[in-house]
């Protein structure tokens, strides 16, 4: 009898969060079209909430840039206040401190705990990967912001973060994209994003899941987005953004095709002239000629990595669904092909670029 | 009968020995500390040691993370692992139930003589740890004004009073206690069920050591929620602004299974075994 009652103690508490999970959901008649329209609209919802992102993108990189390759191969913690587009604060949470970023009009600080450092970054039309992107409303934005209706599908609903979620599928129409698919589970109430899923065409594993754990959409107060630099801190300006553009600029340009792989060539803005960027959502390339002396570190970095194919000419990885190549030509400068394209694409745009291949 | 097991464990040496010996490897960082005067960046090292060589009023906090992980669930599990196993193996669990009182009396009284253990313990960790905190490194008078230097920042970046800082480690000291209450529930239950204090003792760091292992793998992460070392260090969570309760609530609810479950699960056994010793 006594046993009795711890058994349907251990019974009750163990079933109670599949209980929780299995409460249903309800789904709306909602268009993928009308969907991917809300989610664009919801930049100006104001919420705070508590998320979590887990990469298995093992990118390989040299001693730069490190930060940006754990982003996407570690699990990321996050606490998010936002009042806007430009008032916001995104701290990435671990065991013994916090790195804090207060994005506002003109600029952000970024407040790392561990460094004792507020860092002010201005405002610039490219900036390198940083924790708030991986939020699902960031990422889920960015994603589907060029997404055709073609490729939009609606996939049910489920619960995220204790509210109801409205799924919509994004599968690239462009048969070099190394992306399955990328599902988007939408706040039915306000059209965030509140989970993010890429999936790559090789394996079966999650490339990306960002998703939020709870979610709260009261606007949070003004005092909690903003920030000074405490007492004793040391002060400095980011230029980590300028300075890799800035590197970027003094790359001479070749003639690049129109076309590669299929994609056509894009310009945006900020974008140094002697990088070609294809493709659209996110399907997209990128080939930029790399100086002598930063190609032997980032060759001795790829050939590590087990899946590496070498040739001749060239070394090419796959992370996921990110490809990257690094063709070495006989007579001409190294190139560096990277995107969300099979390691097929990547070699076959490799071999139209100038000094390796026959058309232009 | 309270009483009575009360004034038994707090009249052994051994308790106090146990106590002390909780207390050195705090005392032998702090001594350290002073006489290289190198303290860990923030973020390395155990969290809050950091701080103190600005702000001494942080080392109870600091003392209670270096012995958190190992040293107090190591010394909670021997007390807790002894109460009724201790008694079976020196043969007076029998004499004891001798008495008119019955097991479910005599299981409550070594549950409060073990639930007060854990609370003395942190307290007098932490109370060395001010003394040690305030003598040794500059201190921070309780209700001035803000601090200057990084000593008196939050995790986030904000400034804190002295008022902030005793509030938030008083309910870090108060979260510790709590986070300890599962490990001596899990040594209460082992204890009922052996005659070996240190077979019980051993069952609990074999339970402690095995969900910080599985904490670290991402295999694992369907069941992290539910490990019972999962939430110890949301204490520094405290030291945030706003404060992040999500992992304290989650914690201190976690906990509050741990001992429900496992001391209706010594109850039963306990008032159904057959004693011989």
């Amino acid at each position: 009898m006594r046993w009795s009652v711890v058994g349907v103690l251990v019974v009750l508490l163990a079933s109670l969060p599949a209980l929780i999970g299995a409460l249903p959901v309800s789904d709306a008649a909602v268009s993928a079209h009308d969907l991917r329209a809300a989610v664009l609209a919801s930049r100006t919802v104001a919420f705070s909430g508590y998320a979590e992102s887990a990469g298995g993108l093992a990118l390989p990189v040299t001693d730069q840039l490190t930060s940006v390759a754990d982003l996407f191969s570690d699990r990321t913690t996050m606490r998010v206040w936002w009042r806007g587009p430009t008032d916001n604060r995104v701290d990435v949470v671990t065991a013994t401190g916090e790195t804090g970023t207060h994005t506002g009009t003109g600029g952000s600080w970024t407040w790392e705990y561990e460094r004792a450092t507020a860092t002010r970054v201005a405002a610039t039309p490219l900036a390198l990967p940083a924790p708030p992107d991986l939020l699902p409303t960031a990422l889920g934005r960015r994603l589907l912001s060029e997404a055709t209706d073609a490729e939009l599908t609606r996939i049910g609903a489920r619960r995220v973060a204790g509210r109801d979620a409205l799924g919509l599928r994004l599968t690239p129409a462009e048969k070099a994209s190394s992306v399955r698919r990328v599902d988007v589970w939408v706040d039915r109430a306000s059209g965030l994003p509140l989970q993010v899923q890429v999936l790559g065409t090789e394996g079966s594993r999650t490339a990306l899941d960002t998703r939020f754990l709870d979610l709260d959409l009261a606007t949070p107060s003004a005092r909690t987005t903003a920030f000074s630099p405490p007492p004793g801190a040391a002060v400095r300006v980011g230029k980590e953004a300028e300075v890799v553009l800035e590197a970027g600029r003094r790359i001479e340009p070749v003639p690049l095709p129109a076309t590669l792989v299929g994609l056509p060539r894009r310009h945006l803005d900020g974008v140094p002239a002697a990088i070609g960027l294809y493709g659209r959502g996110v399907t997209l390339l990128t080939v930029a000629p790399l100086p002598e002396r930063l190609s032997d570190g980032l060759y001795d970095s790829l050939v590590q990595s087990p899946a590496a194919i070498v040739d001749d000419t060239s070394v090419r990885v796959a992370a996921g669904p990110v490809g990257l190549m690094l063709v070495e030509p006989p007579d001409e400068d190294p190139y560096i092909l990277t995107g969300t394209v099979t390691l097929d694409a990547l070699a076959a745009a490799a071999a139209r670029l100038p000094g390796l291949g026959s058309a232009r | 009968m309270i009483l009575v097991e009360l004034r038994k464990m707090f009249r052994r040496p051994r308790t106090w020995a146990t106590i002390a010996v909780l207390n050195a490897l705090p005392i032998l960082v702090a001594v350290l500390l002073v006489l290289t005067d190198l303290a860990p960046r923030p973020g390395e090292g155990p969290p809050f040691l950091s701080a103190v060589l600005s702000n001494g009023t942080l080392y109870p906090l600091a003392a209670l993370a270096i012995v958190l992980p190992l040293f107090l669930p190591i010394a909670v599990a021997v007390i807790a692992g002894d109460s009724i196993a201790g008694e079976a193996q020196a043969g007076t669990l029998r004499y004891l139930l001798t008495r008119p009182a019955g097991r479910t009396r005599l299981l409550v009284a070594k549950l409060v003589a073990v639930m007060l253990f854990v609370v003395v313990a942190v307290l007098v960790v932490a109370v060395v740890g001010y003394v040690v905190g305030t003598t040794m490194f500059h201190a921070q008078p309780i209700g001035g004004t803000v601090i200057g230097g990084t000593g008196g920042t939050s995790f986030s970046g904000t400034s804190l009073t002295p008022q902030d800082i005793t509030n938030r480690t008083l309910m870090g000291i108060g979260y510790v206690a709590v986070s300890m209450l599962g490990v001596a529930a899990f040594g209460l239950f082992f204890s009922t069920l052996t005659e070996s204090p240190l077979g019980a003792t051993m069952g609990v760091l074999a339970v402690l050591v095995s969900s910080s292992l599985l904490f670290t793998l991402d295999a694992a992460s369907p069941i992290a929620p539910y490990l019972p070392t999962r939430y110890w260090l949301s204490f520094v969570d405290f030291f945030r602004d706003p404060i992040q309760w999500r992992d304290i609530t989650r914690g201190l609810s976690l906990q509050a299974v741990y001992v429900g479950v496992l001391l209706t699960a010594a109850w039963a056994n306990f008032t159904t075994k057959d004693v011989t010793s």
